[in-house]
C-alpha cells in the first residue's frame, strides 16, 4: 500500500547533508552555512509529486491556493506550476484562483502565539471553495478558515519538523519530515536573510552570529 | 510636488509586440481544458517570457554591484510568477559568479479601485515598507504598467521611506493614450493596447493559473464578468 502524503519523505535525525561544495551557493552565504541539507532538485521534485496527489483528492471543485508569505511564497510558485502542467497536459482540469496572506504573531510576555492574518481579499469569497494552504502556522489560520465556511480546507506544508514542541496537528500533504534544526533557504528566514538561497541548508554558527537581529 | 525620476531608454530595451500581432492559434500550445473558449490566442508564450526574464535579470545583476543591500519587492498578486521567475534567475547569477548581491524580499498589493471618473490605488502591507530606510536600494517587482498611475502611487509611497535606490522593473507595458508618460527602469516587453491575461495576470482573479501571456476572448469577457 502507498503511503499517504501524510508521512512526508523522512529525513533522519542522523543525516547530515552535503558538503557546501558540491553545490552552486551564493558567494555571500558561503560562511554562513553549515551542510546543504535538501537540495533545490528534490525539493522540486518532490513538490511535483504532491502537485499530483493534491490533484487527486481535491474533487473537481474550483481550488482557492492561499500562499502564507513570506516563507511559503517559493513552494507556492513551484507547487502552483506543477499543478498548472497537470491541468493542461490531462483531460480534466480544475479552475485555481490564488490569494496571499500574511500571519504576525504579536510578541507579549507570555508569547501566547496569538496570531493575525494580513491580506488577503474578502475572505468571505472562500465560501463553498476548496483551500490548499501553503506554510509554517497552522492552527489559528485554519480556525479563521472554518468561519467561512469553504466546502473544503486542505494544508500542504513543504517541511513538517519533528519536535517536542509540537502540538500534534499534521498538514494533509507533506513535503519532508526533517528534525528539529533550524533550517534555512528556498524563501525560509534567519531574520530575512538566506531567502535568496535555493537549497535549504543548516545555517552555521558563524552565520546565526553575523545575522542576529 | 514630487519629481518622478525618468530614464532615458535605450535602443532594444524591450521585446516589442506589434499592435497587429494576432499571437498564435492556442492548438499549438498547452493551455488548461477549462479555459479553451476563453481565450483568442498566445500572445506570449511563456518559455519567451522565461528567456526574456534571464536577460531581465543579468541586466539587473550588472547594475546591481554596488548597491547592497538589495530588497526585491513583489507587488501582489498579478506579479507573483514573474517576481518569483526573476529571482530565480537573479539567484542563478549569484551562485555562479564570483560576485553576489545579498537580497531580502518583500511583498505588497495595490488595489486599483475603478469610480465614475477616477481610479483610486490602495495599498495593503504599507507597515512592512518601514524597513526601507536609506540604506537600502528597493527594485519593485510589477507585472504590467499601464496608465503609470498606480507605479506613481508606489513611487510617492516608496520615496517617504528614502532608500537609497527606487527602481521598477515591469514584465509589461502597454501602448495605451491613457498613460501617463511613466516608463520603469527595465521592461520585458512592450505590448498593444489589448486585454491580457496569464502569468499571474488576471481578469477578475482567473486566468492566473494560465502559463502563457494570451489575448481575452469575447466569451471569456462575458463567461468571467462580475
Amino acid at each position: 500500500s502507498t503511503c499517504s502524503c501524510g508521512c512526508g519523505f523522512q529525513i533522519s535525525d542522523e543525516e547530515q547533508g552535503y558538503d557546501l561544495d558540491l553545490f552552486c551557493i551564493p558567494k555571500h552565504y558561503v560562511n554562513d552555512l553549515e551542510r546543504v541539507y535538501i537540495p533545490h532538485g528534490l525539493i522540486l521534485d518532490r513538490t511535483e509529486r504532491l502537485a499530483r496527489e493534491i490533484m487527486r483528492d481535491m474533487g473537481g471543485h474550483h481550488i482557492v491556493a492561499l500562499c502564507v508569505l513570506k516563507g511559503g511564497y517559493k513552494f507556492f510558485a513551484d507547487l502552483l506550476d506543477y499543478i498548472k502542467a497537470l491541468n493542461r497536459n490531462s483531460d480534466r482540469s480544475i479552475p485555481m484562483t490564488v490569494d496571499f496572506i500574511r500571519l504576525k504573531s504579536y510578541c507579549n510576555d507570555q508569547s501566547t502565539g496569538e496570531i493575525k492574518v494580513i491580506g488577503g481579499d474578502d475572505l468571505s469569497t472562500l465560501t463553498g471553495k476548496d483551500i490548499i494552504d501553503t506554510g509554517k502556522t497552522m492552527k489559528t489560520l485554519l480556525q479563521l478558515l472554518r468561519q467561512y465556511n469553504p466546502k473544503m480546507v486542505k494544508v500542504a506544508s513543504l517541511l513538517v519538523k519533528r519536535t517536542p514542541r509540537s502540538v500534534g496537528y499534521r498538514p494533509d500533504f507533506v513535503g519532508f519530515e526533517v528534525p528539529d534544526k533550524f533550517v534555512v533557504g528556498y524563501a525560509l528566514d534567519y531574520n530575512e536573510y538566506f531567502r535568496d538561497l535555493n537549497h535549504i541548508c543548516v545555517i552555521s554558527e558563524a552565520g546565526k552570529e553575523k545575522y542576529k537581529a | 510636488m514630487m519629481m518622478m525620476r525618468r530614464r532615458r531608454m535605450m535602443a532594444a530595451d524591450f521585446l516589442q509586440i506589434p499592435d497587429d500581432e494576432k499571437g498564435y492559434d492556442l492548438n499549438l500550445f498547452c493551455v488548461p481544458k477549462h479555459y479553451e473558449e476563453d481565450l483568442e490566442s498566445v500572445i506570449i508564450p511563456h518559455g519567451l517570457i522565461m528567456d526574456r526574464t534571464e536577460c531581465l535579470a543579468r541586466n539587473i545583476v550588472e547594475d546591481m554591484g554596488g548597491l547592497s543591500p538589495v530588497v526585491a519587492l513583489c507587488v501582489l498578486k498579478g506579479a507573483y510568477k514573474f517576481f518569483a521567475d526573476l529571482l530565480d534567475y537573479i539567484k542563478a547569477l549569484n551562485q555562479n559568479s564570483d560576485q553576489s548581491v545579498p537580497l531580502t524580499v518583500d511583498f505588497i498589493t495595490l488595489k486599483s479601485y475603478r469610480n465614475e471618473s477616477t481610479t483610486d490605488v490602495k495599498v495593503v502591507g504599507e507597515e512592512e515598507l518601514s524597513a526601507l530606510t536609506g540604506k537600502v536600494s528597493t527594485f519593485s517587482i510589477a507585472d504590467i504598467v499601464e496608465t503609470g498611475r498606480t507605479m506613481e502611487t508606489l513611487l510617492s509611497l516608496l520615496n517617504k521611506y528614502n532608500p537609497k535606490v527606487v527602481k521598477v522593473v515591469s514584465l509589461l507595458v502597454k501602448r495605451t493614450p491613457r498613460s501617463c508618460g511613466y516608463r520603469p527602469d527595465y521592461i520585458g516587453f512592450e505590448v498593444p493596447d489589448k486585454f491580457l491575461v496569464g502569468y499571474a495576470l488576471d481578469y477578475n482573479e482567473h486566468f492566473r493559473d494560465l502559463n502563457h501571456i494570451c489575448i481575452l476572448s469575447e466569451s471569456g469577457k462575458e463567461k468571467y464578468r462580475k
